[in-house]
Formats: structure tokens, sequence, C-alpha cells
């Protein structure tokens, strides 16, 4: 049995003659993209809907703890109400993200399989990182940043400041493929294990029983606690506390 | 249908994500922070006025007090004045109404006496008269005739006891 593990569909490709950005391609990332961004969006719009001062109904105090939470999540890390700015920023690549990775359990193919979307996400992450070291120590300061300790450094250093956005990217974007794969690997074996189990029977009965993949039931429902829920809700939480953190840290010089 | 590469990143799709990202940044501000900022917002403005007003009825209640406490002793104040005046108005009345008994029983004696005293001046005069009348009799009588010495003793006591009988 061939397993056949390959990247996002391409619905349509649009030529625009580019040299170096290329052709645009509408994939699936593109569109789960959208959906995930629909879901978001009706999500806060059905939670925030005919809101009350006294008397608050479940949908209103979800939505005030949502809100709650991440305001003190950015604010516990950064000490103080210095980073506020950051708090939509946050919520939206956690919420982004965390819907994005769960949303596989579909059978959609959600994005973050998609080394483009963790790319752009840790370029912001990278953009505002470099902005407020900027900031916060003039530009002289912060190229002279890269000479510490030791002129010599100044390699690594540069090496180091460019990690950080591709280590979260990739490591964003390995976790969840690699749930997707080891998901598909144990589908494949399984369905194959099952054929040779149920090829043993005689008869009719065992040509019949071996088309279908009975082992599939079960087992792949509880490694995928692990590998969607676990893996995509951890993973959503990391990028989002590294952003914080990262950013934080550069704002202090 | 064709499919992209596993691992490889496509520009197009790479700005589109961006941007897809700022999008959701928008709708989130839009539709979660903003509405759940305002109701946080309205809420700590309610119970703020409403603490407000609590104070301002604690204080109200306050006031109210104290003037009822003081117009409370303003009356108990005059309610011992209105007493006080009374009792004064009463002794007052009564020294009056004993004075004016004295004065009335004083004239009554002095009426009294005036009247004795006028009763017995007619008295008296009547005794003259009556003494005059003996007199004249008794003269009458002593001119009548030769008063013997029997006579004239008897005469003067006569005299006497009727002097007696007059007064």
């Amino acid at each position: 049995m061939n397993l056949d593990i390959s990247g996002a569909k391409i619905f349509f490709q649009i030529p625009t003659g580019i040299p170096v950005l290329g052709d645009i391609i509408i994939s699936e990332t593109l569109v789960v993209s959208w959906i995930v961004m629909a879901i978001i969006t009706g999500l806060c719009y059905f939670l925030t809907r005919d809101l009350k001062v006294e008397n608050i109904g479940k949908r209103q105090a979800v939505a005030e703890m949502l809100v709650e939470s991440v305001e003190n999540l950015v604010r516990s890390n950064t000490g103080g109400t210095k980073f506020d700015w950051l708090i939509p920023f946050v919520a939206a690549v956690f919420s982004t993200s965390l819907v994005s990775n769960l949303i596989s359990l579909t059978g959609l193919r959600s994005p973050t399989t998609d080394l483009s979307t963790e790319a752009a996400w840790a370029s912001m992450v990278f953009v505002m990182i470099t902005a407020n070291k900027i900031k916060a120590g003039g530009i002289l300061g912060y190229l002279k940043g890269f000479t510490t300790p030791i002129f010599v450094m100044t390699p690594f250093n540069i090496l180091s400041e460019i990690a950080t956005p591709v280590s979260m990217a990739c490591r964003h974007f390995g976790n969840i493929l690699s749930g997707v794969v080891i998901n598909g690997l144990i589908y494949a074996s399984l369905a194959v294990a099952s054929s040779a189990l149920f090829g043993l029977l005689p008869g009719l009965l065992g040509s019949v029983l071996s088309n279908i993949p009975i082992l599939s039931v079960g087992l792949p429902a509880v490694l995928s606690v692990y590998f969607d829920w676990f893996t995509g809700v951890m993973q959503a939480f990391i990028f989002t506390m590294l952003t914080i953190m990262y950013i934080a840290n550069a704002a202090e010089g | 249908m064709k499919t992209q590469e596993l691992v490889t990143i496509i520009p197009w799709t790479f700005i589109a994500q961006i941007l897809n990202l700022f999008i959701q940044i928008y709708f989130i501000k839009r539709f979660l922070f903003k509405p759940v900022h305002e109701i946080l917002q309205k809420r700590q403005e309610k119970a703020d006025a409403e603490l407000k007003s609590a104070r301002q009825a604690r204080e109200e209640a306050e006031t109210m007090k104290s003037e009822y406490e003081s117009s409370m002793a303003s009356a108990r104040q005059e309610a011992a004045g209105i007493i006080d005046r009374a009792e004064k108005d009463a002794e007052s009345r009564a020294d009056k109404m004993i004075r004016e008994a004295e004065a009335q029983a004083a004239a009554m004696k002095a009426k009294a006496e005036s009247d004795i005293q006028q009763e017995k001046k007619k008295a008296l005069n009547e005794v003259k008269d009556q003494i005059g009348g003996l007199v004249m009799d008794i003269a009458g009588k002593v001119v009548e005739k030769e008063i013997s010495e029997e006579d004239h003793a008897r005469l003067i006591s006569e005299f006497i006891e009727n002097a007696e009988v007059a007064s």
C-alpha cells in the first residue's frame, strides 16, 4: 500500500510573471485559513452579542473571561500595562494557531502544516522584536548589541538573531506536520494490518473483511488526543508565550 | 490535483498569511475587545456611580439625623420654656388672685368697721336723745312739783336704770 504524504492541494494558480514572488497559488492553506478566520470572527461576534452590564449570560462571561485572560497573560509576563498594544496580536496569533491546529480534526488540512503560515507569523514577531530593540537602544545601540560581548561574536549574534524566528516557525510547523504524518502512517499501517489479519479468514468472509480497515477504529482516536489536541494546544501556547517573551525582552534592551 | 511541496515557503501565501493575521487582529479587536472593554467600562462607571450615590445618601441621612436631633433639642427647649412660662404665669395669677382677695377682705373689713362706727354713733345719738328726753321729762316733773328727797333719789336711780337700759 502506498502512503502519499504531500503538501497542501493547489486549487488554482494565477500566473503573475513577477520573478521572485512567482505565481499566486490559491492553495488549501489559504482557503482553510479563511475558514479559520471566519470561525474566529464569527465566534467573537457570537460571544459579544447583546452584552449587558448586569445579569450577564454565559456567553458574555466567556467573552469577558477570554479578554481578561489574554490581558492577564500579557501583563503578567511583561510586568505592567506597557505592552497592551501587543494584546490583540497575541490574541489573534493564539486563536488562529489554535483553531488552525484543531481544524485538522474535521478532516480539513490545517494551514499550520504549511511552512508559509508559520514563517509569516514568525516574521511578524521578528519585525516586532527588532523594532522594539531599536526603540529601546536606538539604531546604533541595536547594531552595537551584535558585537557583544566581544567583536568576534558578531556572526554568531546575527545567526542567533535570525535563528529566533526560524526556530519559532519550524518548531510550530514541525510539531503539527509530524502529527499529520504520524496519523497518516498509523492509518495506513493499521489498514494494512487489518487487511492482513482478516485476510487469514477463509473464503468470502475473509476477502470482504480484509477490505475494511477494522483495526483503524479506536487506536487513532486515542493517539489523536496527543497529536491533535495536546500538540495543537501546546504549540499555539508555546508560540504565543515565545512571542510575548521575546518582545518583552527586546524592549528591555 | 496538484499539490505543493511538503516543506516550502510560497511567497504569495506568505504575504497573504501576514495580511490574514492583520485582518484577524482587526476583527478580534473590533468584535471581541472593543465591545467587552466598552461593557467593562460601563460596569465600572455604574459601580462608581452607585458607590457615589450611596455615599451621598449616607451623607444626606447623616445631615437629616443631625437636623432632626437639633430640632428635637430645640423642641425640648421650647417645651421647657412653655412649661416655665406657664408656671410663672400661674404663679403670678395666683399671686394676683391672693392679693385681690386680700384687698377685698381688707375692704370688707374696713366697711364693716365703718358700719360698726356708724351704728355706734347712731346708738350714742339715740342715747343722747333719750337722755335729753329724760332730762326734759325729769325737769318737767321737777318743775311741776317739789321734789322730795325720796323722790330725788328715786328719780336718780330711775334715770340711771333708764340709762343702763338705753346703753
